[in-house]
């Protein structure tokens, strides 16, 4: 959580200043680690092995491979390579896909929208089974409900998606026809994908809101709530969950980003899924360089964007926090 | 203030979430042609029973697995098979083969003929039309081999046309192809040559990379990438409208999905199934593929420059039980050479080294080699069973004595060393083979001649006939050129000859269809059952 620091007595003076000053801060780096992703990417991609010879099917004889080498400037130094890069990037070309000879961000940001809405539905449905799960096994802990959840949320922590991809296929497309095997489309396209991208960070979020819960159940000020005479409802809701939802809301934000940038790459492969986490897999595939820069770099703004966006969502949530 | 703008952030967030959770899924992209296409659902109904065949027109619809979204829809540009799979379907070519035989037979052309060493004549079907109207003749035939040869298209597959220099018009329907030599392979190739229309092939090349305009029985419909391509009936089809009426094509990567989209009725043609899966499948088809896994030897170096030690390792292969152990018994023993009896060339007469350890043992003691040490470089993911199969034949050769040491490498490092040149390449490498010219010139020149892109082998004998070979226009003489050079292979034991491994099709149970030799999917070969 980068620069958020937790201070129970500082009260932010100048909120507009400070948020302005951390915000341009916060931009500088992400633009350092946007720069360090793609220049780590960039010189993974070009030394391993000769990128010409692998892009050219196997009878191609060495006067094609040098030719084409030199016409996709392979044989420069990596730093004038990497330099021709980020001058275009710079303007917005990410260069032409060698597999599909397209613009490569191009092909990226049309594989956007089907990531968002797998991602988007996942983080809606891990969050929405969560919390009153582990609202109800933090109100009892050690009854038979609460070491339910416990063991599940594990299980939903640990079980492989792949894994867990293919049963959910094998059971509700198979063996009953209630939902497809793969594709996209229609929700009944979207159901099995989003619920296997759910199950990790549902069973994380939910122990995350159960032992959260579970401190603020104890704190003082829930006495005095119950004291004032409010009903227990209220005592929970308005007392305790919303002291509790900072972490909540953080690990949350969280979650979505590493869907985003990893975990979905194997749900949209199991499932034939047309977003960027499949591209990314083709494009691997297919030794697409530029559509594997573009697509990491696309990745990398995300993930970065979200970071600044949590630490926002975190200080609004909590007046303790300072952004500096 | 901060708080407002934390509060708008959250709220963005959320309405961002719930638009897109709730929102109607629309397409990743626009679809390539907008005029009548069709609404793009990816999949048909799970449960929906094939329309009964009415007597007239084509009807029902299928979807076939391919393994990625094609490359391009240009026809002439990418050495690609999920590209091939779909255009196979859209263009044609002057000349086909048979399914069974691999026999050429006409197509667009009636009928060929060799004018001179140089020229080949062909004779065009009249009163054909493109998807688009224009008319297919003898200057499109010119156009399309122009096109795929010029240096400035860069074509993947010019290796596949690389004699050709050009084509002339005779008149409107009679068109020759001329070559830089001569090629006795010419026709061959005008079964991989296809044909394009000038007008709109020449207007924009991205509109015709996206949205091909062929001769063929369907017509392209829709492009949405990474989700599916569709096509339609021509009912003016030229050889009569097909009997399926819309075909779509749909990348899935995962094995494990393919089976089960196919198990559940979601798709109707799977290729490249995994012997494992088939007692789980009802309907499925094998044929004799034309890939070849093989071992070269690098016959340059001690101890392997002595033919014994490389005949020994033939011998202490024991083929049959690879086929039956990782293929499930869907491969076939390559009879000492890697072609199929398709191939122009194949050698009747010749056939595989038998399993004998004793033999193997035997001859690696008079070349005083028992117990010598091999490197042996392998590699993982790209063959079906590739590594299993490293492993396999390394325990067979420990067996009769020999000290093998495996080096599974990188994509990358195993590339660079298959084209490493004679000298510095491994000795033994694992690699596969497949040849869709069906002529032996491609895998003989590349894989035994001393110039051999992949080569590690040199005889002059061999060198020598198959140059001759390639210029050769007399079809029996040069036929029994190759039957020499394959013969001579075999004995010198030139590298490890293992298998041929057929190509396993999954299919819906009310689709009928006999897979073809050479691995092309026809549509039009297809019909529905009810």
């Amino acid at each position: 959580m980068g620069g958020a620091r937790i201070g129970p007595t500082q009260y932010p003076q100048k909120g507009v200043i400070t948020i302005s000053a951390y915000f341009v801060r916060r931009l500088f780096q992400s633009i350092l680690v946007i720069v360090g992703v793609s220049v780590v990417v960039f010189v993974i991609t070009r030394a391993i092995g000769d990128p010409a010879r692998m892009s050219l099917p196997l009878e191609a004889t060495d006067e094609e491979v040098e030719a084409y080498a030199q016409r996709m400037g392979f044989r420069d130094p990596l730093i004038v390579q990497f330099w021709d890069w980020a001058s275009k990037a710079l303007r917005g070309d990410f260069g032409d896909s060698l597999w599909q000879r397209q613009p490569a961000m191009g092909l990226v940001l049309e594989r956007l929208p089907a990531t968002l809405q797998l991602c988007s539905t996942a983080i809606v449905l891990a969050v929405a089974a969560s919390i009153p799960l582990g609202i109800l096994a933090a109100l009892r802990p050690g009854s038979w409900l609460d070491k339910l959840t416990t063991s599940i949320s594990l299980v939903g922590v640990c079980i492989p998606d792949f894994w867990l991809g293919l049963m959910l296929i094998l059971l509700f497309a198979v063996s009953i026809h209630l939902f497809f095997t793969s594709g996209y489309g229609t929700p009944r396209h979207l159901v099995l994908p989003a619920i296997t991208l759910a199950a990790r960070p549902w069973g994380r979020i939910t122990q995350i809101v159960r032992s959260s819960m579970m401190d603020e159940m104890h704190r003082t000020y829930m006495m005095t709530a119950r004291a004032k005479g409010l009903s227990e409802q209220k005592v929970i809701i308005s007392h305790a969950l919303k002291n509790a939802s900072i972490p909540i809301v953080t690990l949350a934000a969280w979650e979505l980003t590493r869907m985003l940038a990893g975990y979905t790459i194997v749900v949209e492969t199991v499932f034939a899924w047309p977003g960027f986490g499949l591209l990314a897999m083709q494009a691997i595939e297919e030794r697409d360089l530029t559509l594997i820069q573009a697509d990491v770099f696309l990745v990398a703004l995300i993930v970065v964007a979200m970071n600044i966006a949590i630490d926002f969502v975190y200080a609004s949530l909590d007046p303790r926090v300072r952004l500096n | 203030m901060r708080v407002n703008i934390g509060r708008l952030i959250i709220a963005a967030l959320l309405v961002s979430l719930l638009a897109a959770a709730c929102g109607t899924p629309a397409p990743s992209a626009e679809p390539t042609t907008p005029p009548a296409a069709p609404e793009a659902t990816t999949a048909p109904e799970p449960t929906t029973p094939p329309e009964e065949a009415p007597p007239m027109g084509p009807s029902g619809s299928i979807v076939i697995v391919i393994g990625n979204d094609p490359s391009t829809l240009d026809p002439q540009f990418s050495d690609d098979g999920n590209e091939h799979k779909i255009n196979d379907n859209v263009y044609e070519h002057l000349l086909t083969r048979d399914p069974d035989s691999g026999e050429i037979l006409p197509e667009l052309a009636e009928s060929w003929e060799q004018i001179d060493d140089t020229t080949w004549r062909f004779n065009l079907r009249e009163g054909i039309e493109f998807h688009n109207g224009e008319p297919f003749n003898a200057e499109a035939v010119v156009f399309s081999a122009e096109r795929i040869i010029d240096p400035d298209f860069n074509s993947e597959q010019i290796s596949f046309v690389a004699s050709i220099i050009g084509g002339e018009v005779i008149d409107d329907y009679t068109v020759d192809i001329l070559t830089d030599g001569p090629d006795p392979t010419l026709p061959a190739r005008m079964t991989w040559l296809k044909i394009v229309p000038p007008m709109y092939a020449s207007e924009d090349a991205d509109q015709f990379a996206q949205a091909p305009v062929g001769t063929g029985p369907y017509k392209f419909v829709e492009w949405v990438r990474g989700s599916h391509v569709t096509l339609e009936a021509n009912e003016d089809y030229w050889g009569g409208a097909p009997s399926i009426g819309e075909v779509t094509f749909r990348p899935i990567e995962e094995a494990a999905t393919r089976l089960a989209a196919l198990q559940a009725g979601e798709v109707d043609v799977v290729t490249d199934l995994i012997p494992e899966y088939l007692a789980q499948v009802e309907n499925s088809v094998a044929i004799h593929g034309l890939e070849f896994p093989w071992i070269r030897i690098n016959t340059n170096v001690e101890p392997l420059n002595d033919v014994r030690v490389r005949q020994a390792l033939n011998y202490a292969i024991d083929k049959e039980a690879l086929a039956e152990a990782l293929y499930g018994g869907y491969a076939a023993v390559a009879e000492g050479q890697i072609l199929t009896p398709g191939h122009f060339g194949y050698n009747p007469d010749v056939v595989a080294y038998p399993y004998d350890p004793d033999m193997a043992m035997d001859l690696l003691e008079d070349a005083g080699a028992s117990g010598a040490t091999l490197e042996f470089v392998g590699e993982s993911g790209r063959w079906l069973k590739d590594k299993e199969l490293v492993e396999a034949i390394a325990a067979q050769l420990e067996a009769v004595g020999l000290n093998i040491e495996v080096n599974i490498v990188e994509w990358s490092d195993w590339l660079d060393l298959l084209f490493a040149g004679a000298e510095a390449a491994p000795q033994l490498q694992y690699s596969a083979h497949d040849n869709v010219l069906l002529d032996a010139d491609r895998t003989l020149s590349a894989l035994f001649t001393t110039e051999g892109s992949q080569a590690a082998y040199g005889n002059p004998t061999v060198d020598q006939l198959v140059l001759d070979a390639r210029t050769e226009t007399d079809v029996e003489l040069r036929e029994q050129m190759y039957h020499e050079a394959v013969e001579t292979i075999r004995e010198e034991a030139a590298c490890i000859f293992l298998l041929n491994l057929d190509n396993i099709y999954g299919l819906s149970p009310n689709l009928q269809w006999t897979p073809r030799l050479d691995g092309r999917i026809f549509v039009k070969d297809m019909t529905l059952t009810g």
